[in-house]
């Protein structure tokens, strides 16, 4: 059973230069109690999509089209005001920066008791009773509540800022690159009390990062993205050991950490293409080591393939073959 | 602590200032042309008052003496006798200065309610017409002299209509039992209603482009998109986090603006007979009353340094990141 | 690099004509500013043809056909404005306060712009000592109260439009050269200066020629609001009575409607023309500034 199903969504940005697809499409379903990783490059539309989930964007963007179905109902047909009062007791966020999500001038305790009192309707003391609970749940020392933001530390700010995700008991986190911002010892640390929270809630998780090895080590499910499309999505134990798509190959090339053989971090030539005049055809044509003509012709559908993953690769049937080429560094050197 | 050990040093450079502006005052009113005697000594004075003036400040030693008298009975706020008043220039210098911060006050307090409500209003109306046409019109407001909005104002108001006195702070005849009964009286307040319109008029216009920027970037702020994410109500969003740190440098400039105003509301005093302290050094200075120049100068100076110490005071005080250094 | 003198100047030229060059391009992309610059090119227009433009001699006691003093004359007749209570032509005078306000606001906003600039430019690149005391200095010209300042100035010397550009240049330098030191601090430590300091330019030449033109659209923002803060300082100045009595300014000739009366008496037509002149004035330079402003820190455009 799905808790949230994103169907087909289309989100669109105007710019001086003219309206940017950012969003182009994107299908995938979240299941209940698992933690699906959304991956990709900066600027492939995994930061837009958790906006766009969160009801919650720029100005200047706006949803092109698609469903949002969260149990059963589409976000995207509701009224802002309909919206705003589901927000954070059904899907929470924890952003990327806890320092500049923090309101500077207000104590954490504070902060937290806000969301408590005006969305849980809580009264001042048992929203006190709350966030002691919430502190303690992330490991955090409550005498910390009374404390500005400022005197926090980089991971003391992020637990924080999972105590607040927390707070209304919510169905669905979004986790924009949660832990990005700290040094890799305390990554550790928080992903660590994170997931031990979300199996013990049985919390369902989209977590967003362009690290494949926070994936590989926090979620159940992946989705690779690119271009603003899924060009790659699955269970992550499979999707890392066979994958199908030449973009998610280099993708895991780039961490070599993650299979631990020492390989050599090569990283994708090229950039992105323009989402202002987006390819027809393959996005990934111009980057792609394995590129043929019919790739800068025809379109590849998301379609299942042998491990029971989706790819979007003309030559996904090839993929064995090219695994093997893609493991070597000369192979993405031009 | 950081901060506090800040807050010396900053004190420490306030004295210094103030020190700085005493001595280049008394340089000034010493190299005047004509003999030092003339500074302190008016010759409508009797001899015996003259004789007094003369030991007290030194006149007849050396520079460098009547340097050490003149910071020494600047110290016990004795600053001689005022010439056109014949009374000591330190009782002068306070009746006005209470006109003064009466209306300093009472013009800054309209024209920063008015000015941070508009400049909220205008951020929030971004790229609107209300901000197209209003934007102009505060600009035009702050170009505006002071004295010339008050000169209008008193010919549509006072002359026109009648509605407002022409002039002064109390009506001719009355009598009070002290100043603060005096400050505190129907007849004050209508007195002081025109001057403290004129003046908030041309006031208002920088706590307003203030605010309005400043909410600009706050809005940009993640955690205000964050408290939008949580679903807080717009009240919530607009007042509790984005105004209340657009607030911040709006408090400091209002500490400024009051030792700014102390001294550059000459004119408009001026324009409406207003029996401050600017009006006191232009009429002093006029009448080459120079202690009572002196007096009303090193006041208005004072003023002026010790709002600049308080608007730093109070940016530590209202910023935890300033007041609360420490942990971490 | 040939670093002859003869290439240095020339770089030095092209650098301050490339940073004016910038100023007007971003001047042209914000109507606001447009509208500034057209404000002063009018103004300038009628400072320089004062003469042409002018029916009157500003300060001529004007006599009527009867041989009797025209004083008080209604606007929109034999006097396109009417005359004071003098019989002195107003329209005339607001011609000729035109000239006064351009050279005071030019004067005074270049003896800032040059003091706050030089200033800035010392302590950001030098810093240290020179700093320090450059600062403490600023920090004293911050603590004298501008107007009152100038009016004591004043009565030392002869009544003067001198003793507002000395004022100001003495009081006022602290704000740009705030601005321009912050500014010098952070260039100083970019990549092309460094790499100006590892081919052997000299300390002179690495401020004046790189770093220098750098600043100087910050300065002209500067310059620009400070032409205004002269002209109202001076129509401040000459309303007290401290000005000059010979020449015709907008601020003496506020002074004189208001001690004529022209309140209580409803002339609007006397002194409501000079108050528009110095809006107008000065508002063009917050506009010219502003639209810099917006186009500097693009940030604030949605």
């Amino acid at each position: 059973m799905s808790v949230l199903s994103v169907q087909d969504l289309k989100v669109h940005y105007r710019t001086d230069r003219g309206v940017a697809q950012a969003v182009r499409g994107a299908s995938f379903e979240v299941p209940e109690g698992q933690v699906v990783g959304v991956v990709g490059e900066s600027g492939c539309g995994k930061t837009t999509l958790a906006r766009a989930i969160m009801g919650v964007m720029p100005k200047t963007a706006s949803i092109a089209g698609g469903k949002l179905l969260f149990d059963g109902v589409d976000l995207v047909s509701l009224s802002p005001k309909d919206l705003a009062a589901r927000r954070w007791r059904d899907i929470a966020f924890i952003p990327q920066s806890a320092m500049n999500s923090l309101d500077p001038v207000y104590r954490v305790g504070t902060q937290i008791a806000e969301i408590l009192i005006e969305r849980g309707g809580m009264d001042k003391a048992s929203a006190k009773r709350r966030a002691v609970e919430l502190f303690d749940m992330v490991g955090l020392d409550a005498g910390r509540l009374r404390d500005f933001p400022h005197q926090y530390s980089g991971g003391m700010r992020q637990r924080a800022a999972i105590a607040m995700a927390l707070a209304l008991e919510p169905k669905l986190v979004i986790a924009d690159e949660p832990v990005t911002a700290l040094d890799v010892i305390i990554q550790r640390q928080v992903l660590d009390t994170f997931k031990d929270l979300q199996s013990r809630l049985g919390l369902s998780v989209i977590l967003i990062t362009h690290d494949i090895s926070v994936v590989a080590y926090a979620s159940d499910r992946v989705v690779v993205m690119y271009a603003g499309e899924v060009i790659e999505a699955g269970a992550t134990a499979e999707v890392l050991k066979r994958p199908f798509h030449p973009y998610t190959m280099g993708l895991y090339k780039a961490f070599p950490e993650l299979h631990g053989d020492g390989g050599t971090l090569v990283p994708i030539e090229g950039t992105p293409p323009n989402l202002i005049h987006p390819p027809s055809a393959c996005a990934f044509a111009d980057r792609c080591p394995f590129v043929e003509q019919r790739c800068r012709e025809v379109h590849p559908p998301l379609e299942p393939v042998e491990s029971g993953s989706l790819a979007a690769c003309l030559r996904s049937g090839e993929a064995d073959r090219l695994r093997v080429l893609a493991g070597e560094a000369s192979t993405w050197l031009r | 602590m950081q901060g506090s050990s800040r807050l010396i040093s900053r004190l420490i450079l306030t004295l210094f200032v103030l020190w700085t502006v005493a001595t280049i005052l008394f340089l000034i009113f010493r190299l005047m042309p004509g003999s030092p005697l003339a500074a302190f000594v008016s010759p409508t004075f009797t001899p015996e008052q003259a004789d007094s003036l003369r030991r007290q400040f030194g006149l007849d030693k050396s520079l460098l003496d009547q340097y050490l008298l003149f910071i020494g009975n600047l110290l016990q706020g004795n600053l001689g006798e005022s010439f056109f008043y014949k009374r000591p220039v330190g009782e002068v210098v306070m009746t006005a200065f209470a006109n003064t911060i009466a209306l300093t006050m009472g013009s800054l307090l309209v024209a920063y309610v008015f000015g941070v409500l508009m400049g909220a209003m205008f951020a929030w109306k971004r790229g609107t017409a209300i901000e197209g046409v209003g934007i102009p019109i505060v600009l035009v407001t702050r170009a505006a002299p002071e004295f010339w909005l008050g000169m209008v104002l008193l010919a549509i108001f006072s002359f026109g209509l009648g509605w407002f006195p022409g002039g002064g702070a109390n009506s001719a005849g009355t009598t009070f039992s002290s100043d603060w009964a005096r400050i505190f009286s129907l007849d004050f307040l209508r007195h002081l209603i025109l001057p403290a319109i004129a003046l908030a008029l041309y006031l208002q216009g920088l706590p307003l482009l203030l605010m309005r920027t400043n909410m600009l970037e706050v809005m940009q702020e993640d955690f205000v998109t964050m408290a939008r994410m949580k679903g807080l109500s717009t009240w919530a969003i607009v007042i509790r986090h984005a105004a209340r740190n657009a607030l911040l440098p709006v408090a400091t400039a209002f500490a400024l603006g009051i030792g700014q105003s102390v001294g550059g509301n000459v004119v408009v005093e001026t324009v409406f007979s207003w029996p401050g302290l600017g009006r006191m050094l232009v009429e002093a200075v006029a009448s080459s009353d120079y202690p009572l120049a002196q007096g009303a100068f090193l006041m208005i100076t004072t003023v002026l340094v010790t709002m600049n110490f308080v608007a730093d005071l109070l940016y530590s005080l209202l910023d935890p990141r300033i007041a609360h250094a420490g942990h971490r | 690099m040939p670093a002859t003198a003869e290439a240095g100047a020339r770089r030095a030229g092209g650098g301050l004509l490339a940073g004016l060059g910038r100023f007007l391009t971003l001047v042209r992309r914000d109507p606001f500013a447009t509208a500034g610059i057209l404000i002063y090119t009018v103004f300038l227009f009628v400072a320089v043809f004062a003469d042409q433009l002018a029916t009157h001699d500003p300060n001529q006691i004007l006599y009527r056909a009867n041989g009797r003093v025209a004083s008080n004359q209604p606007p929109f007749g034999a006097f396109i404005l009417g005359t004071t209570n003098l019989g002195r032509d107003i329209y005339s005078q607001l011609i000729y306060g035109a000239r006064s306000a351009l050279v005071v606001g030019v004067t005074a906003a270049f003896a800032v712009v040059l003091i706050g600039t030089l200033v800035g430019l010392v302590a950001g690149f030098f810093r240290g000592v020179a700093d320090m005391i450059l600062m403490r200095v600023a920090d004293v010209a911050l603590g004298i109260p501008f107007l009152p300042f100038v009016i004591v100035l004043a009565s030392f010397r002869e009544p003067s439009v001198w003793n507002v550009v000395i004022g100001m240049a003495l009081v006022v330098w602290p704000s740009t050269s705030r601005v321009i030191r912050s500014q010098v601090l952070s260039l100083r430590e970019r990549t092309f200066v460094e790499a100006a300091r590892v081919t052997g330019s000299s300390q002179a030449r690495i401020l004046f020629v790189h770093i220098a033109p750098n600043v100087l659209p910050l300065s002209f923002v500067y310059g620009s609001i400070a032409v205004g803060w002269a002209i109202l300082t001076e129509a401040s100045v000459s309303f007290l009575g401290f000005g000059p009595t010979d020449t015709a300014s907008w601020g003496s000739m506020l002074q004189q409607a208001y001690a004529a009366q022209a309140l209580s008496r409803g002339w609007y037509h006397w002194f409501v023309p000079p108050g528009i002149c110095i809006i107008l004035v000065v508002v063009a330079g917050f506009f010219v500034s502003r639209g810099f402003e917006e186009v500097l820190f693009p940030k604030l455009r949605d």
